[in-house]
Order: structure tokens, then sequence, then C-alpha cells
């Protein structure tokens, strides 16, 4: 898609559900349903959270859950985009074709053109309540992509509280950052600062959008969000349950925050040498 | 961080909300016509059956009051009946002496003076009970067991702590006790001294040797990855006072985790066979 195609302003569509888990085809007819509904709200871009496809919390069924990619859920989806002519993203657990044992966490995006890309989760949470590290590999890259509607910048849940993910994309040309997320209830003080922080030190767009309802004792807070350049909430799903709220990105709004707050403009990449050799050492 | 009963405070609304909407939600999954629950007339019971009132409908929550000759109070019942009244769920008596006399009859080494052993049965024959309930009525066991008493051991196992569903085992007893004035059970219910009621004249802090208010601190402090020693010093008590804690902690984890497989498989029970509560069957 070359740049000069690129849209200044567009919906989205923050569709933030609750999955049955280890329900693929459920969870693909709730997807649908959702994407179809944002499509006739006016959305070019539908974001649902991240393992939508199967539900987050599924153990040790990801063996028998995982796909492909291209494969037959993500194909789907791709059919979907193709009619409905919008872009979405969602999450689903990937197997490499290479090693059974090479699982990953990822975010996929799918357009009118087909298949968009894909990124692999790179902090995976192993802690409190969470064992990705069990069942997943961390992805290597970074994952900015062009499509009609601007460069997009993936990341997924836990990667938000890692600032370089984000410079990274920013830094790539990605002016709205899409985080699919599965965050459970103690966690949301965490994510409201986070998303906002964000898009503000990054001068972009931030849409967050979480999972809802309750997986075993997990319940995921939903709170889904667009977030301004400027660090404005600028729509809200509701917390806890399952929404769909369109919000409004207009790349415009970035330029004047850019002179504002001009935080690419003072980047000091001398410390990054620093950074890499005070974490090697840690 | 300064431990203080402030850290124990949650937002009472959101908590009620997010109790109601997981026993509603785990109910619907698993098709369930509703929760059966055993009532003594305590904090932990009454708000229990009040937020399963509140959650699915009073019609679809049954309170089991299972007293025995030796602990029976007429407050108590008292108590469950006002609670039941005032939230709109059903309630049933059964005296449970007749099967406890069988019981004693039965085993030809009981030793009534041997009150934990005895008391143990009384916990599990109400655990007999609440199951029969809910396998015929096709509901679900909601247990009222809290968070204290939970990590202090202070419970029989297999017995009050069985259920399929634990709403507050999350929270520790002085917050049951916040949320059951936020939700409306009265006062004299919500202060009352908890006991087990294994036997007469039995109460829990006095068991416990420590008051709720400043357990729950020492155990917030656990929670938190805190030293004893630090602890201690911030809540002005005796080293020797947190580790004692501690120690029932820890040495009561067998309690929280029931089943002990040895490994001999590939893949083991309750080790690395590691399912989601209730997994979907995948079309292959």
């Amino acid at each position: 898609m070359k740049m000069t195609e690129m849209k200044e302003k567009f919906k989205i569509a923050l569709a933030q559900i609750s999955c049955q888990q280890g329900d693929k085809k459920q969870n693909l007819k709730k997807i649908k349903e959702a994407v179809e509904r944002s499509k006739n709200m006016g959305a070019e871009l539908v974001i649902l959270p991240e393992m939508s496809v199967t539900g987050y919390v599924i153990r040790d069924q990801v063996y028998e859950l995982a796909e492909r990619i291209p494969g037959p859920s993500t194909r789907a989806l791709e059919d979907l985009a193709h009619e409905a002519s919008v872009y979405i993203v969602f999450g689903m657990p990937e197997v490499s074709e290479k090693a059974q044992s090479a699982l990953y966490n990822t975010a996929v995006i799918v357009g009118p053109e087909g298949l968009v890309g894909k990124y692999r989760k790179m902090y995976l949470p192993t802690h409190s309540v969470f064992e990705e590290k069990r069942y997943f590999r961390a992805g290597y890259q970074a994952a900015a992509f062009d499509t009609a509607l601007g460069k997009l910048g993936l990341i997924i849940c836990y990667d938000i509280y890692f600032p370089e993910v984000t410079r990274l994309l920013r830094l790539q040309g990605a002016k709205l950052f899409v985080c699919i997320s599965a965050s459970p209830g103690v966690r949301r003080t965490f994510f409201e600062a986070l998303t906002v922080a964000r898009a503000i030190e990054n001068t972009a767009f931030l849409a967050y959008v979480n999972l809802a309802g309750i997986e075993d004792g997990l319940q995921f807070w939903g709170g889904s969000r667009l977030v301004s350049p400027s660090g404005k909430v600028l729509s809200q799903a509701k917390y806890d349950v399952d929404d769909l709220v369109l919000g409004e990105v207009d790349y415009s709004d970035i330029r004047p925050v850019e002179a504002f707050a001009p935080t690419l403009r003072d980047l000091r990449p001398e410390l990054f040498d620093k950074l890499k050799e005070a974490a090697e050492n840690l | 961080m300064k431990l203080t009963a402030a850290l124990l405070d949650l937002d009472w609304t959101e908590t009620e909300s997010r109790i109601e909407r997981f026993i509603r939600d785990y109910v619907e999954n698993t098709g369930a016509n509703g929760v059966v629950l055993g009532l003594s007339g305590g904090v932990d019971s009454c708000t229990v059956a009040a937020l399963a009132a509140r959650a699915l409908g009073g019609s679809r929550v049954l309170g089991l009051m299972l007293p025995e000759k030796e602990t029976a109070k007429s407050e108590d019942t008292e108590h469950s009946e006002s609670v039941a009244e005032k939230f709109g769920f059903k309630t049933r008596e059964i005296d449970i002496t007749p099967a406890l006399d069988e019981f004693h009859h039965s085993i030809p080494i009981f030793d009534p003076k041997d009150k934990v052993s005895d008391g143990n049965i009384k916990a599990r024959t109400r655990m007999i009970i609440l199951y029969y309930y809910a396998n015929r009525m096709n509901m679900l066991v909601c247990g009222s067991s809290d968070k204290s008493e939970t990590m202090m051991g202070y419970f029989t196992k297999w017995g009050d702590v069985a259920a399929d569903i634990s709403p507050t085992m999350d929270l520790y007893k002085t917050q049951v006790r916040k949320l059951a004035q936020h939700i409306g059970v009265p006062k004299t219910i919500a202060e009352k001294p908890s006991t087990p009621a294994l036997w007469p004249g039995q109460l829990a802090e006095s068991e416990l040797g420590i008051k709720y208010e400043l357990l729950d601190l020492i155990l917030y402090g656990f929670e938190h990855f805190m030293p004893p020693d630090e602890i201690a010093g911030q809540l002005r008590i005796k080293p020797q006072s947190v580790q004692d804690v501690k120690n029932r902690w820890l040495s009561s984890e067998h309690k929280r985790r029931m089943l002990l497989p040895l490994k001999l498989g590939y893949r083991t029970i309750g080790t690395d066979f590691r399912l989601q509560r209730s997994p979907h069957e995948i079309d292959s």
C-alpha cells in the first residue's frame, strides 16, 4: 500500500469481547459479529483482544489450539476483512512451521488486501497468575505495518510496560499503536497509566483493547480505550463486560502536540548504549 | 509500604459487583440451577449467601442450616433467618445430631475427648449434606471461607472448605466484615465473633491467639513479600508472633492443595496436566 493513499482520518472500533475458553468456533463467530457491527458503524479498523480466537486461559490446550499463520483462523478473518473492507487486529496462539514446540502469542492484522502481518509478543509475563513462558517462545521483532490507515505498530499487553517497544515502533514510523491485551482486574491502574504514558512520550495515538469476562478465577477488566497523542482518553469502553465503542484517529492532531512536547526531537541516542550496558549487568 | 488498616479498604461497590458477576458467570456457564451453601449465622456464610442471592436471585439460593446439639444456638438460627428474609433466599434446617451419633457408634476407636477429630466429623458431615443437595438439585456448593482462616489452615480439610466456588476466599476476615456492612448485613452479624462451632464455646480469635485486625495485617505483609522482621517492626509486635503466624501459614499448605499424587507417569494429575477448569472439547 503506497503511503500516498494513506488516510489521515478514520474511525476505529474497540471490540471488547469475552471469549469461550478453547472454543474457536464460538469466538470466531463473536469476532465476525463484532466486525460486522463495527463496519456498519463506520469503522475502518476493528481491534479485538489478545488471544481473542481462543480465550486467554487455555493452558495445555494451547498445543491443540495453536495454528500456523496463515492458517484456518487467519484465512477466515482475511475473508471477513476482505468482504467488509476493513482492517482487523486480533490475537491467537501461533505454532511455528518448523518446530511444534515453538508457540507464539501472536497479534495478527488482516485487511481488504489479505494478511498484512503478524507480531509475536516479545515480553511474556511469567509471574503472579501468568505462565506465558511455560508455553510460548518470545518474539524477536517489533512490528509496524504499512496500511491504508497509515503505519500501525502492534504490541501485546505486558509489552506496554517496556517503553522501548513503542519507542522503536514510533521511530519506524508508526503513529498509531495498537495494544491488544488480556489484563485481569487488579492491574487496571497500571494499564490506565501506561496507555496514557506511551501515547504522550511518543506523540502517537494508542488504541488499547482488553478482554472482558471471567476465565477460571481471572476477571478481565475491559476498559478498552483510544488515547490521543496528548494523553487524552478519546473513547472508553465499559469496565468488565463486552462492549464496542468507536473512536476517531486524526493524524493531523499529532502535529500540534509534537510542537508542544517535542519528545522525538529531544531523543538522546547516546543513552541507549548506556541502557544496554546497564541492562546487561543488572 | 506502611501496614495500616487502610490498606485493607477496597472499593466495596466494585468488590461486590466482581463477586456477584463471578457467581453468576460460573453458575450460568456450568448450567447449574443455583447454589447451596452452609449457613451458620456467622458473618462469612451470611455475607456469601446474601451476595449469591443478589447475583442469582433468592429463589436460586438455598442456605442449609446444619446445627447439632452441642453447639446449636438459637441466636445463630435467628441471624441466618433474618439475613435470608432480608435478601430473599431460601433456607432449610437439618439437625445433624443423629448422623453424628451414627458416626460415633460406627467408629470403633471413636473418643469424645478428642475434640478436634470429632469436630472434623461435624464439618465433613455438613459437607456431605451440602453435596447431596447440590447433586439432587443440580446446584453448586458455594463456599464461604475467607482468606485469613484459609491462610492459617483454620478449617477442616475436605470439610467446611469443600466447595465448587469460593467467592470470598481472597478477602481477609476484616474485609469480609466491611463488605458485609456495605451490602447491608446487620451489624450484629457483621461484627459477631467468629467460631467454627465444632465444640461449645469455641472462638476463632482465642484459638488463633490473635485478633483478626492484627492477623490480617501480618498476612497482608506476607502477601506483599514483606520480611517478618519488617512486619513486626511496623506493627510493634514481637518478631516471634509474626514468625508463629508464618509457620502456621506455611505448615498448612497441604490443606490448601489437597491432591498429592506421586509422579510416575508422563503427565501427572495436579502437577503437569495443566488444564483450565472446564476444558472445551476441541474438534480435530
